[in-house]
């Protein structure tokens, strides 16, 4: 069983967790293990069932298509999985591939209409490499997507081609020299010892230690799997062992060694822990929205006693109706949804050189989780009534949590709303969730005093924050959206009517 | 404790893992039973047999070959004593090396012969004057090995000789026998050979140098058949008689039939067995196999954890070099390092002329691996280098994984060939490609160009010179 794509821009996903063990009897659909992508965690059912073999421990990071574990058909009596394995291995075919003289080139598909050049990001096999028809041998780049490259002929892998070259549509990217039949399965088994290493840059001898080397990694107690050898063919020299030795003594630290020195009394202990996938992308994004967007904030503040009042005089009723509490993200939603379409400079985003207006609005609600901070979408919230927002905001915040959301969940939001006052925070300047172009920060709500009709009262107070990309947004769009808001959040009774 | 690490034996292992283990800062003593240092490899092994091969080669060139060259000689002579002389004098060149370097490394050198009490104190018994005894931390076994005698007769230094005596024989012999197509056999054989004597060599298996590549020993076969050696294989010795003046070995062929061979002498060289007799291994607990090897782990520990043991005393090919290698490994383990040795890519060299040497798989071992592999020969005969010093016998193979192109093996018979294994040696401990070696530049005229020719027939089959 290979790695699924899990969604457009996924390339690797880390085994979680095993939920079952080597060996197991699972059936068809039940759940093996858990992966984690950039983006989510999700579920891995059994494709069919049988005796599970795996190949990829916890922890390891794998592309997509690689092969995570087999299933073996069988029983789960003790004896017969062994035999099945000694099958396996006697069953295919030995017949090694032939050549049969014939070349096919490889060419730069059409992508898209408008393309007219691609870049081969990575090649996925070694020059030389025996590739089988279908196998994903690069991954290719054009200014929209970035695609997969299968081949088209089994046999011996020439690339032309090399990474980060940039080829016209038609451009020879590799020629394959058409094989018949397999290559010999024990081909794999001769050097078992390099085989992860292998799995990275296809050479046979890469992660291969030269005798200084590998004395020096083994006195280090270092594995040469773990040192990226930069001789011929991937080969590790004795200065990749040399430098193996401090990047290991930094890894060595980082399950959280402390280092002291001795002038300074008390402790000062650092930890180091490996950014995840989801925080790694998380940073990755949030920088490029900054540098990338003419973002600028805006504020005002709300009166929430009206929402106060009318939650205190129909929560009760509302809960025992709906099953579901009546909170103040739905007025928020609601609010948002009607001064969007309002604005809808506000719900749109640029793509190239255009601006994508949407007649509808998924709102995309930022949730925190252990893991990190996650943005699933109610869709067309437009449309929604209370009741209905605030059981889909349960029910994503629930899976949000328990790191279930699917990666069809997140995506494709056009506004996001944010709560920081949930943790206390007075006021803030939220950035954009790119490719959106706007969201709307929500605060804590304090009892403030207030001027009303000449008079100094006291009334809880929330301050509001639209984050905006003035690309697309103007100052009048902008504030006229956030007084909107104000307003439909300040008489509720507006919302109903609309106006 | 006197010192931190004891040396019994001086042989290549024992000497080496001395100078390295003084070289790391222990306090070393080396033990030897022999009045010189350096071992059956310096005294009765490898050295005096290569001082010998020369000598003989040089006789036979001027024998045969000079007037090919335009040299014209009055029949060249045999003046064996000096030819053992010269021997004896680079033997003690070399022995008088290893001296030095145990003085320059401030090794102790203690006479006699080492028996331990226990597991840290053994005591050296000089052939004359008193025993000592000497404590140490760490003891490295290195007592190699020595030739082993037929059952039914064993060597009585006379008629019936080991390769030691036939070192030092007194006059050419008229008909020697050798028992045994190894490379001992092969290598004295061809000696004598080539100074006058007929030579018959019988082998048990169907090939001479049977462990090596199926390829070298028919091609040493066929040119020790053209230097006049009249070779016996698949023939059992029952019975070897020294009648006083001659000696008659009686042979079984496979199928039946007896063959009764008479000759001066009979050289046995069957093989080697560990050395360990006074060594008094069971005062301090190590154990030794059923083939009297000494047990060791893969670190070369015995089963007592402070006494290590190395070369022909223990598992693998009984090579000088080998030895060495376990020598350094040892010493350094014991500083705390971790060496590592490929055993596999331990070279063989047999010193006839031409030489015989492989490094890797033979083809017989990748076929009974069932790997898929190819194969690159490019024969000597087509190398200019060759033709020139008329030195055409010969070629070499290299052994390719069909699919990586990665060699696994390269087998070189033809001048030379010793000193070139080592560019294959190289090669292949970074795990070099056919293609690699073929690509790399040769200087011409060499014979190392075979190498490559052969590298490219097992690339794609595209040698430039054939």
């Amino acid at each position: 069983m290979k790695v699924p794509a899990v969604g457009e821009s996924i390339a690797e996903v880390t085994v979680a967790t095993w939920l079952k063990k080597d060996g197991d009897h699972v059936s068809l659909d039940e759940v093996l293990c858990e992966l984690e992508s950039e983006k989510a965690t999700f579920e891995l059912p059994a494709e069919k069932a049988g005796i599970l073999r795996i190949r990829a421990q916890e922890g390891d990071v794998l592309e997509i298509g690689a092969v995570i574990c087999e299933i073996e058909e069988g029983d789960a009596t003790s004896e017969q999985p062994v035999d099945k394995t000694a099958d396996s291995k006697a069953m295919p075919p030995v017949t090694a591939p032939v050549t049969t003289g014939e070349v096919r080139e490889m060419i730069v598909p059409a992508v898209g209409e408008s393309i007219t050049e691609v870049s081969i990001s990575s090649w996925l096999k070694n020059e030389g490499d025996f590739v089988a028809l279908d196998d994903i041998i690069a991954e290719v780049e054009s200014e929209k997507a970035t695609f997969e490259l299968p081949a088209e002929a089994n046999g011996i892998l020439r690339q032309v081609a090399k990474e980060g070259d940039v080829l016209e549509i038609g451009a020879v990217i590799c020629r394959i020299e058409v094989m018949d039949g397999q290559p010999a399965p024990a081909e794999a088994a001769h050097t078992p010892a390099t085989s992860a290493a292998e799995a990275e840059t296809g050479s046979y001898a890469s992660g291969h230690p030269s005798p200084a080397a590998g004395k020096i990694l083994s006195e280090k107690n270092i594995s040469p799997a773990a040192v990226k050898g930069t001789g011929v063919g991937g080969r590790i020299t004795k200065e990749d062992a040399l430098r193996a030795e401090k990047k290991a003594e930094v890894q060595k630290q980082a399950p959280g060694v402390s280092v002291q020195p001795p002038a300074v009394s008390g402790n000062r202990q650092e930890t180091r822990k490996k950014l995840s996938n989801l925080r790694k992308t998380i940073a990755k994004r949030l920088v490029s929205v900054k540098n990338d967007t003419a973002m600028l904030t805006t504020f005002n503040e709300v009166n929430m006693k009206p929402i106060m009042d009318v939650r205190k005089k129909y929560k009760e009723l509302f809960k025992d109706k709906y099953e579901v509490g009546l909170g103040f993200m739905s007025f928020f939603t609601k609010a948002c949804c009607q001064a969007l379409q309002e604005w809808p400079a506000v719900n749109a985003m640029i793509d190239n050189d255009e601006v994508v207006y949407r007649d509808f609005c998924d709102v995309s609600i930022a949730v925190s989780t252990p893991r990190g901070l996650v943005v699933p979408v109610i869709r067309n919230a437009e449309s929604m009534d209370f009741k209905d927002i605030e059981k889909e905001i349960i029910h994503l915040a629930t899976k949000a949590r328990d790191g279930k959301l699917t990666i069809d969940e997140m995506t494709g939001g056009t506004f996001t709303i944010t709560n920081g006052g949930v943790f206390g925070s007075m006021l803030s300047t939220p950035i954009i969730n790119a490719p959106q172009s706007a969201i709307l920060g929500m605060h804590n709500i304090v009892e403030r005093p207030v001027v009303e009709n000449g008079e100094v009262v006291v009334r809880p107070i929330m301050y509001l924050a639209l984050s905006y990309d003035h690309r697309i947004i103007d100052g009048r769009e902008s504030v006229s959206f956030l007084v909107r808001v104000k307003q439909l959040l300040e008489d509720p009774a507006r919302l109903l009517l609309g106006v | 404790m006197d010192y931190q690490v004891i040396v019994i034996g001086s042989g290549p292992g024992g000497y080496v893992a001395a100078i390295r283990s003084a070289q790391l800062g222990f306090k070393t003593a080396i033990i030897e039973k022999y009045p010189t240092l350096g071992g059956t490899c310096l005294n009765v092994g490898c050295i005096p047999s290569k001082a010998l091969l020369d000598s003989s080669e040089h006789f036979y060139n001027a024998a045969h070959h000079f007037s090919a060259h335009g040299i014209t000689v009055s029949p060249p002579k045999i003046d064996l004593k000096q030819m053992i002389a010269r021997k004896d004098d680079v033997v003690k060149q070399n022995v008088d090396g290893i001296a030095y370097l145990m003085k320059k490394n401030k090794i102790d050198v203690l006479q006699g012969t080492g028996s331990f009490k226990d597991k840290n104190t053994i005591t050296v018994t000089p052939e004359k004057g008193t025993p000592k005894v000497v404590t140490g931390e760490k003891i490295i076994i290195a007592t190699g090995s020595k030739p082993t005698p037929l059952p039914f007769a064993p060597f009585d230094k006379k008629r019936i000789i080991s390769s030691t005596e036939a070192l030092s024989l007194k006059s050419v012999p008229k008909h020697l026998i050798v028992i045994g197509g190894g490379v001992i056999g092969m290598e004295l054989g061809s000696v004598y050979r080539r100074i006058g004597s007929e030579v018959t060599i019988i082998e048990f298996l169907d090939s001479i140098i049977p462990t090596m590549d199926g390829t070298m020993g028919k091609e040493l076969h066929k040119v020790s058949k053209k230097l006049g050696i009249n070779i016996l294989t698949s023939h059992k010795v029952t019975a070897i008689k020294n009648k006083g003046r001659e000696v008659v070995v009686t042979a079984a062929g496979k199928e039946g039939g007896e063959v009764e061979v008479k000759g001066d002498y009979c050289m046995v060289a069957i093989g080697r067995r560990p050395y360990i007799e006074g060594l008094g291994l069971e005062n301090a607990g190590v154990k030794v196999s059923e083939r009297g090897q000494i047990e060791v782990d893969e670190h070369l520990r015995t089963h007592v954890d402070n006494i290590y043991a190395i070369g022909d005393v223990v598992r693998g090919a009984m090579l000088a070099h080998k030895a060495e290698e376990e020598g350094v490994m040892v010493a350094e383990q014991l500083a705390g390092q971790k060496p590592h040795i490929n055993y596999n890519l331990i070279p063989g060299v047999v010193y006839t002329w031409p030489e015989v040497a492989s490094v890797g798989q033979t083809e017989e071992q990748l076929k009974e691996q069932g790997r898929a592999y190819k194969t690159g020969k490019f024969p000597y005969k087509a190398l200019g280098r060759a033709r020139a010093s008329m030195d055409t016998d010969g070629l070499v193979k290299v052994l390719a994984d069909k699919h990586t192109d990665e060699v696994l093996g390269i087998h070189i018979i033809g001048a030379r060939a010793a000193d070139m294994i080592a560019a294959g040696v190289t090669a292949m401990e970074y795990r070099a490609s056919a293609e690699d070696i073929s690509r790399m530049s040769h200087a011409h005229p060499t014979y190392m160009e075979a190498v490559k020719e052969a590298c490219l027939a097992a690339t794609e089959n595209r040698p430039i010179h054939m």
